[in-house]
């Protein structure tokens, strides 16, 4: 008996082992994302700070055809608590070949900014462009203020490709989410103290006794009104060097689904040997309510735009001497209400094909407001 | 209206004529890296993850870069092919330990995937035709043994390669 226990043993682990490796195999969870330290001197928040976040994203297989994926953010804010947010939480049905089916919290496809560049080791500048500026995080405070954040909500969407030949593809993308709603009224607003004015039709509209509506764009597991956010995106990539794309997203945000938020964009990602060319043109539209010489409201329309344009020359593919070095420069504006305009300057250094240090200067004018000049230093990696 | 239903069916003839013809080719997975990888960002080593994490990874990145199934499939083909050793690969390889065949090799690794030969193939890597010339032999030796002994942030993935084949396809490019 005694014999044959070495055998069991030895039987035991190598039936363990073969088991292992077949698990190994067929293993349906992996762990990528990435993070960041930054370094940023900001003139107009006279301040220095260092700041850190990781972003892991768990992935999960449940078969050929269901995918699960989710995103979380760990920071630290300024008063030293550690905040953990959800970015995206999400299932995939792959439908067919060129068909997927997606439900959960995931980022809405409008630009390619949002739903695919703004991970800080894809972003190819240390800062949000300035028309994805200071709301909704990704970039923190900025003066230019932006006219969408990167958008993430609850609902469904599904996606479609036509491939047009080897190197063609027409993309669609459409979805439908719990949408925005008006943000909470601040205890320490103040009213009526912008002198702007701004032209609603023909009209004249005094901005003393109006204010831009600040709307929620943060995904709730909730509504405040019946209606949904629609949207969608439809793109050509002539691959691998040109994608452009045409978004549109509408939404009503408050309780009486009386007003109404709409964003359209066009986007561009070129890509040539040696640089790459991104840009984006986005317009918004915000109802507000406006009170009449009668005391009764009538709806009036923000109407807001803005551009950038992020122009790469990866030096280092020209110049071996250069070896792993980018220039970057940038230019944002945002016209109409809070107008300002943006020059961004940076030189990135990679270590490796997933990390990079990158320096960016930033010089933005506010037409009616303080300027602001910032210089960041920021080591972003990939995992 | 009825030119307009018409022009509509015509397109829609084409885009699924298209369509078919492009399901039945074979796919490159390196080219579809090559096209698709650097629309964000640089492309992954191979070596980064295990191929069981690949598995896992290629379906997030079939729905964020919008691959097709079978996209995703031969990306995933090329990740098994390139991440074996020599003696692993010599069973998928045909090995004539004489004479290799460079051209055979060049295609069977995807090497035009990244690389351009005669102005044909991707962008990702250098243009391969004045390699050997400008750089020598030596060089590309070193390089395919170890893609990395230069750049340190390459992408391209270690060929389970044998100096005999490495030198077949040395030929097969100065030719």
């Amino acid at each position: 008996m005694l014999k044959l226990l070495p055998i069991a043993i030895a039987t035991a682990v190598v039936s363990g082992q073969l088991l292992a490796n077949e698990q190994q195999e067929n293993s349906r969870f992996a762990i990528a994302g990435y993070g960041d330290v930054k370094y940023e001197d900001s003139k107009v928040m006279d301040s220095s700070a260092f700041s850190a976040r990781f972003i892991p994203i768990f992935l999960f297989s449940l078969s050929d055809k269901i995918h699960i994926e989710a995103e979380t953010e760990i920071s630290i804010d300024e008063q030293g608590e550690t905040e953990v947010e959800l970015e995206y939480a999400d299932i995939h049905y792959f439908l067919s070949d060129t068909t997927t089916f997606t439900a959960g919290k995931f980022l809405l496809p409008f630009g390619q900014y949002g739903p695919y560049q703004h991970p800080s080791w894809i972003n190819r500048s240390v800062f949000s462009p300035g028309i994805y500026g200071g709301i909704g995080g990704h970039g923190g405070y900025q003066p230019m203020q932006g006219l969408l954040p990167v958008m993430s909500d609850i609902g469904v969407g599904i996606q479609h490709i036509i491939p047009l030949g080897k190197n063609q593809k027409i993309l669609f993308d459409l979805y439908m989410t719990n949408g925005l709603a008006a943000e909470a009224p601040h205890d320490d607003e103040e009213e009526g103290h912008d002198e702007e004015s701004i032209l609603e039709g023909n009209e004249e509209v005094d901005e003393h006794t109006l204010e831009l509506p600040e709307l929620a764009f943060e995904a709730r597991s909730g509504d405040n009104n019946s209606d949904k956010a629609l949207g969608g995106r439809i793109a050509y990539a002539f691959l691998p060097g040109v994608e452009v794309g045409a978004s549109y997203y509408t939404a009503k945000y408050d309780d009486d689904q009386q007003l109404g938020f709409t964003a359209t964009g066009f986007d561009i990602n070129w890509i040539g040997n040696h640089y790459i060319v991104r840009g984006e043109y986005i317009r918004t539209e915000a109802d507000a309510f406006e009170e009449d010489e009668h005391e009764e409201n009538k709806v009036i329309t923000f109407d807001r735009n803005g551009w950038y344009l992020q122009a790469t020359f990866m030096a280092g593919k020209m110049f071996s001497v250069l070896q792993g070095t980018d220039f970057v420069v940038e230019y944002a504006e945002t016209n109409k209400i809070n107008e300002a305009e943006r020059w961004a300057y940076g030189i990135n250094y990679w270590l490796d094909s997933r990390a990079v240090i990158k320096a960016t200067y930033e010089d933005t004018t506010v037409h009616d407001g303080e300027d602001d000049k910032r210089f960041a230093i920021q080591y972003s990696y990939g995992f | 209206m009825k030119s307009i239903l018409q022009i509509l069916l015509i397109v829609s003839l084409l885009l699924l004529s298209a369509f078919s013809s492009y399901a039945k080719e074979k796919i490159s997975g390196a080219e579809v890296i090559n096209n698709n990888c650097a629309r964000c960002h640089n492309a992954r080593a191979v070596h980064e993850f295990s191929i069981p994490e690949w598995k896992v990874i290629m379906p997030h990145m079939r729905a964020k870069a919008h691959l097709t199934g079978q996209e995703t499939k031969a990306v995933l083909e090329f990740l098994e092919l390139t991440s074996q050793s020599v003696a692993q690969a010599k069973k998928v390889v045909p090995e004539n330990a004489i004479a290799p065949d460079g051209k055979q090799l060049f295609t069977q690794f995807g090497c035009q995937g990244c690389h351009s030969l005669q102005g044909d193939g991707g962008t990702v890597g250098p243009a391969l035709d004045e390699t050997i010339k400008n750089k020598g032999i030596g060089f590309f030796i070193k390089k395919l043994q170890n893609p990395q002994f230069n750049n340190s942030s390459s992408p391209m993935p270690k060929m389970p390669l044998n100096e005999q084949q490495i030198e077949a396809i040395a030929e097969y490019i100065k030719s």
